[in-house]
């Protein structure tokens, strides 16, 4: 046995498959949990840029803060969820994570679309 | 940033941030276009008297994939960082002038150029991967996606700066 073959399974190298299959996750999950921390207000922080003030979690505008930001903070919830599942995925054998298809990474964000119009239906209006 | 004021007044120096945040689209822009058409249309041998669309698209696609990368997260840095002001001196009379579409537009597109950019990390690799046959639709894909949200991104942040923009 090579000594080095524990080292290559874990490489983590943009060449690698291992790569290829986290980078698809990443892609996939970064747009669902990012629609889900929008929909089920689930920031991981929310920014009153007025008072430049943080508050973690969903929190609504004060008379002393104004009004909240959540968007950086959907942005983190995103991150985190994402980028777990991503780990997850690298950590399954390689022959299980090569039959994750590509083509995940596209549907999923264009599946989504038309969910965060809806959405956005506040503002759809005449 | 209080240090700076003392040179150049508030308002000058969001103006500054947001022309960076639009020429570094801009450049964005460019670059999608091109790497989109020439994976859409490839060009297979070019000749001088060519017209100028087939000019356009007989680029090396591969070569824009890292300036592709670093351009959107620039971009979406200052964004980000714009944000922020966004949020007060412009959403706000914006709410008050009840202009709904207008912000859902704008929402719609911060949400896109987010998974925009969860998308780097495997646009980057289909493209690294050029002779691979198999990612060829991906390539095609993900590339297309891209450049419909830099697109969009692009001519609503426009949109917005119409309504209440530079120096407002």
């Amino acid at each position: 046995m090579p000594r080095n073959t524990t080292h290559q399974n874990l490489s983590l190298k943009e060449e690698s498959p291992r790569y290829r299959s986290m980078a698809v996750i990443f892609s996939a999950m970064t747009s669902l949990f990012y629609l889900i921390s929008d929909v089920w207000k689930l920031p991981l922080f929310t920014f009153y840029p007025a008072s430049n003030r943080f508050e973690w979690g969903w929190s609504a505008a004060t008379p002393d803060d104004g009004p909240g930001m959540y968007w950086y903070g959907w942005i983190a919830t995103a991150s985190i969820g994402a980028g777990f599942c991503a780990i997850l995925i690298g950590l399954l054998p390689d022959r299980m994570s090569k039959k994750i298809p590509l083509s995940v990474t596209w549907w999923t964000s264009l599946l989504l679309v038309p969910v965060l119009i809806y959405s956005l239906k506040f503002y759809w209006r005449w | 940033m209080d240090w700076l004021y003392d040179y150049i007044s508030e308002n000058t120096f969001w103006t500054i941030l947001l022309l960076i945040h639009g020429l570094i689209s801009v450049a964005l822009l460019g670059a999608l276009t091109h790497q989109s058409m020439a994976v859409l249309i490839p060009v297979k041998r070019l000749r001088v008297d060519d017209s100028f669309v087939t000019h356009f698209r007989a680029v090396t696609a591969q070569k824009y994939t890292k300036a592709i990368c670093y351009l959107w997260i620039c971009s979406f840095i200052f964004g980000a960082w714009i944000y922020a002001q966004y949020r007060i001196y412009v959403r706000i009379p914006i709410e008050q002038q009840e202009l709904y579409k207008t912000l859902g537009v704008f929402e719609m597109k911060e949400h896109l150029v987010v998974f925009g950019l969860g998308m780097l990390p495997i646009y980057s690799y289909v493209w690294k991967h050029m002779k691979n046959i198999e990612y060829d639709l991906a390539r095609k894909c993900i590339t297309l996606f891209l450049t419909g949200v830099c697109w969009y991104a692009f001519l609503i942040g426009h949109i917005v700066n119409n309504v209440r923009g530079y120096g407002s």
